[in-house]
């Protein structure tokens, strides 16, 4: 089905959405744990969806909203899914605004995360 | 029963029955029409307690289930039928018959129980799917400007489509703003957002969504059913209502009408907590985030991920709680300044001087035990600006000045700091007068009042026992000083700065901190002690090579970017005995930190930077509290005591 690329620091979280995901028959192409190498790791691998923690440890002055940024300026069809926490909502705003496609939030009900997955994936 | 009263009773419930029908009407040929429908909830709430207080009880019985019924719909728990309107209607009507049968005071035989029970059938309903009550009638209310109104038109003139939108969101939705900002977005891309409620600004603003749905008027190309298909493929999107828009009058203002609260009965909004209790939330928090520290430590240190989440999480909702209740502590500065106009009417008054007072910035909130503490000092400044800065009238029509004096109060907020100014327009300081005055009381000797400049000089007024007045006026000399000012704002952390101009006028300037609980601060070791330096005092840190430290004269400096920084080694300062010598680093970087007080920049060696926290400032006990350079105390995560640096004392 879609090649997508996991972004979160917490490797539990990285295990859960994989297995959902393979589940649904989707390839996780990569796996990255901070925001410089989601930015790193999606230019390499160009997926097709990339579910990606929006709270996530600086790296390199580079957080989750920098991330967003920097790939959506290397590909503006990004399709990006936020996940975040319910007190994050400022954030998930203006990532939204930068053109994250969707957002979750945290905990993640598998099978919203499925439902929200084929939506992206059906919009162009 | 009074006469006087059953007058009073008739002719306002005369009223209330008006006043009900005629809303009621409204309310059914606009059943969003929440201006009609509080109105009505008010005058029979109002008509229920007249009439049971009374003693009429059929009135008050009848009234009653009306209000409960009206309640229902106020709260949107039930939608408005034109059924439930008629029932509200009849009863009504037989109100009126009620009363005129008090009118008549005669024993009313009206039985009024098909009524109740009408009444009763429609509360006991069941409440209506939210999905029957969603209805575009919403977006009638929807008023363009004149831009909007030219956006609708050159939209229909391209030959597009113009549609008014209404959006459910689910009803679990997480984060409504978020999903309507979303949908917003998402709207943009299909097509031109014409007007919405919520707008896109209201959401980037973090406005809360008073409703669970999105109205709007949306111009695009795509024909109904694949605006319709676009959004439902959006996640949490109950149900999309879709029409045809036609251009809506233009209206003054693009806002739903405004919602006019019942006068009598209103949401409640405020309320009052004892200020023991805020203190205790207080001090309950800073043991909190005392506990989410010790925590957030363990999880580094056990490198387990799953934990290290929950505890990421955990670490952001103290910290978001902690704002919130530090928002409990503040009030506007209001709260003193509004005094000062009564202040200072009645000083000048005294004095015989006239003087506009003008306050700038009094709906800025301030931590609530500094306001409590700065009213005495503000009316010590004010006294003094009176008594020794404006001058009379005489005086300033001489000097060329407008004979009324200004004194101004300007309040302001920057980088976690409060800056409070108080300024006037009168005669200044005079220097020549302090110098005297400080050689009369013996504060300076001869040689030292020759030597000092004109800055050091006035700041000899802030000594104790120093008061320029003449006399010990009625007004301004009670023995206490500037002195005092001082000692009360630096005791709060705060300082307090001056500058005068003869005939120009003098301008204190008080900086404080927001608030005195919880302040940022980077931890640094001093050989074993651990000492907290208040974040915003700090311009940078850095490291040094040793040898990069010059002396010139007794001091030691480095240079940064060109600027020469004088150094203090922490240890020594704070008199912290060394370690054994092998310590000493010889050939290793030197931690520095760069802190700025007036503008100066100091450098303070330690032996390590630790990082940065949140700390809880516990006021050191009173025996040790005038201890050189140390201004509290704080514990940190692990339990042990660091001491929190005094940056003025540091010279």
């Amino acid at each position: 089905m879609a090649r997508i690329m996991i972004v979160d620091d917490a490797l539990f979280m990285r295990q859960m959405l994989s297995k959902i995901l393979i589940g649904e028959g989707h390839e996780i192409c990569a796996e990255a744990f901070n925001a410089k190498e989601a930015v790193e790791k999606y230019k390499a691998s160009k997926p097709d969806l990339v579910t990606m923690d929006i709270v996530m440890p600086m790296m390199e002055e580079l957080d989750g909203i920098g991330a967003v940024k920097e790939i959506i300026k290397f590909d503006p069809q990004a399709r990006i899914l936020l996940i975040s926490a319910m007190s994050q909502q400022p954030i998930v705003v203006e990532a939204i605004r930068l053109g994250a496609k969707d957002f979750l939030s945290k905990p993640v009900n598998p099978e919203r995360l499925k439902e929200t997955v084929r939506n992206i994936l059906a919009n162009p | 029963m009074q006469d006087s009263y059953r007058e009073i009773f008739l002719s306002e419930s005369q009223e209330y029955l008006k006043n009900i029908s005629n809303c009621l009407v409204k309310l059914e040929n606009k059943p969003d029409d929440l201006g009609s429908l509080n109105e009505i909830f008010r005058c029979t709430h109002t008509l229920k307690g007249m009439s049971a207080t009374m003693g009429f009880e059929k009135i008050a019985q009848l009234s009653h289930l009306m209000e409960d019924l009206l309640d229902e719909l106020r709260s949107q728990k039930k939608a408005v039928t034109s059924n439930i309107i008629d029932s509200l209607l009849s009863s009504t009507d037989i109100l009126e018959q009620l009363i005129q049968d008090v009118r008549l005071k005669q024993d009313s035989n009206i039985d009024i129980s098909s009524y109740l029970e009408s009444l009763k059938k429609f509360l006991s309903e069941e409440a209506v799917p939210p999905e029957e009550k969603i209805t575009l009638s919403d977006i009638d209310g929807i008023g363009l400007n004149e831009t909007e109104q030219n956006r609708f038109k050159q939209a229909r003139e391209k030959g597009l489509n113009v549609f008014k939108l209404k959006i459910l969101i689910a009803r679990n939705c997480a984060m409504k703003e978020a999903r309507a900002f979303l949908l917003l977005t998402h709207l943009k891309r299909m097509g031109e957002v014409i007007q919405s409620v919520p707008g896109l600004e209201d959401l980037k603003r973090e406005q809360q969504m008073e409703q669970p749905f999105i109205s709007a008027i949306f111009s695009t190309k795509e024909d109904r059913e694949a605006v319709r298909r676009g959004l439902l493929n959006l996640s949490e999107i109950e149900e999309v209502i879709i029409a045809a828009a036609e251009i809506p009058p233009l209206e003054a203002k693009a806002k739903p009408q405004p919602q006019e609260p019942s006068a009598y009965i209103k949401k409640i909004q405020s309320m009052r907590i004892p200020v023991q209790r805020l203190d205790r939330i207080m001090n309950l928090m800073g043991e909190l985030t005392i506990a989410k520290i010790q925590l957030v430590e363990m999880v580094q240190s056990l490198k387990f991920a799953p934990l290290d989440e929950i505890s990421t999480t955990l670490a952001r909702l103290t910290s978001t709680l902690q704002d919130e209740i530090m928002q409990t502590r503040l009030l506007p500065a209001s709260y003193i300044l509004d005094a000062f106009n009564r202040v200072v009417r009645d000083l000048s008054k005294k004095k015989n001087k006239e003087v506009d007072l003008e306050i700038i910035g009094s709906e800025i909130e301030l931590d609530r035990i500094v306001l409590d503490e700065i009213g005495d000092p503000m009316v010590h400044l004010l006294r003094n600006a009176i008594d020794h800065g404006i001058e009379t009238p005489q005086e300033r029509i001489a000097g060329g000045k407008n004979p009324r004096g200004k004194i101004s109060i300007t309040v302001s907020r920057q980088k976690g700091q409060i800056y409070i100014e108080v300024a006037d327009d009168g005669k200044g300081i005079d220097v020549s007068g302090v110098r005297r005055i400080a050689l009369e009381r013996g504060l300076l000797t001869e040689l030292e009042a020759a030597n000092l400049d004109e800055k050091k000089l006035l700041e000899l007024i802030t000594l104790p026992g120093f008061s320029t007045a003449k006399e010990v006026s009625d007004v301004s000399g009670r023995g206490v000083g500037l002195d005092v000012v001082k000692i009360k704002i630096e005791s709060l952390g705060g300082r307090v700065d001056f500058e005068t101009k003869p005939r120009a006028g003098t301008r204190f300037l008080l900086t404080l901190p927001l608030t005195l609980a919880i302040i940022k601060a980077m931890l640094v070791r001093v050989q074993r002690e651990m000492l907290a330096i208040p974040l915003m005092s700090i311009r940078e840190t850095i490291k040094l090579r040793p040898e990069e430290i010059k002396r010139v004269q007794n001091f030691e400096v480095v240079k940064v970017r060109d600027e020469v920084i004088p150094i203090l080694r922490m240890d020594r300062e704070l008199g912290i005995a060394r370690n054994a010598a092998g310590e000493e680093h010889t050939n290793e970087l030197i931690p520095l930190v760069i802190i700025e007080y007036e503008k100066k920049a100091l450098g303070l060696v330690v032996n390590k930077i630790v990082g940065e926290q949140d700390i809880v400032v516990k006021p050191l006990p009173s025996f040790v509290k005038r201890t050189k350079g140390i201004a509290g105390a704080t514990i940190l995560g692990d339990g042990r005591v660091a001491l929190i640096l005094d940056i003025m004392s540091l010279r």
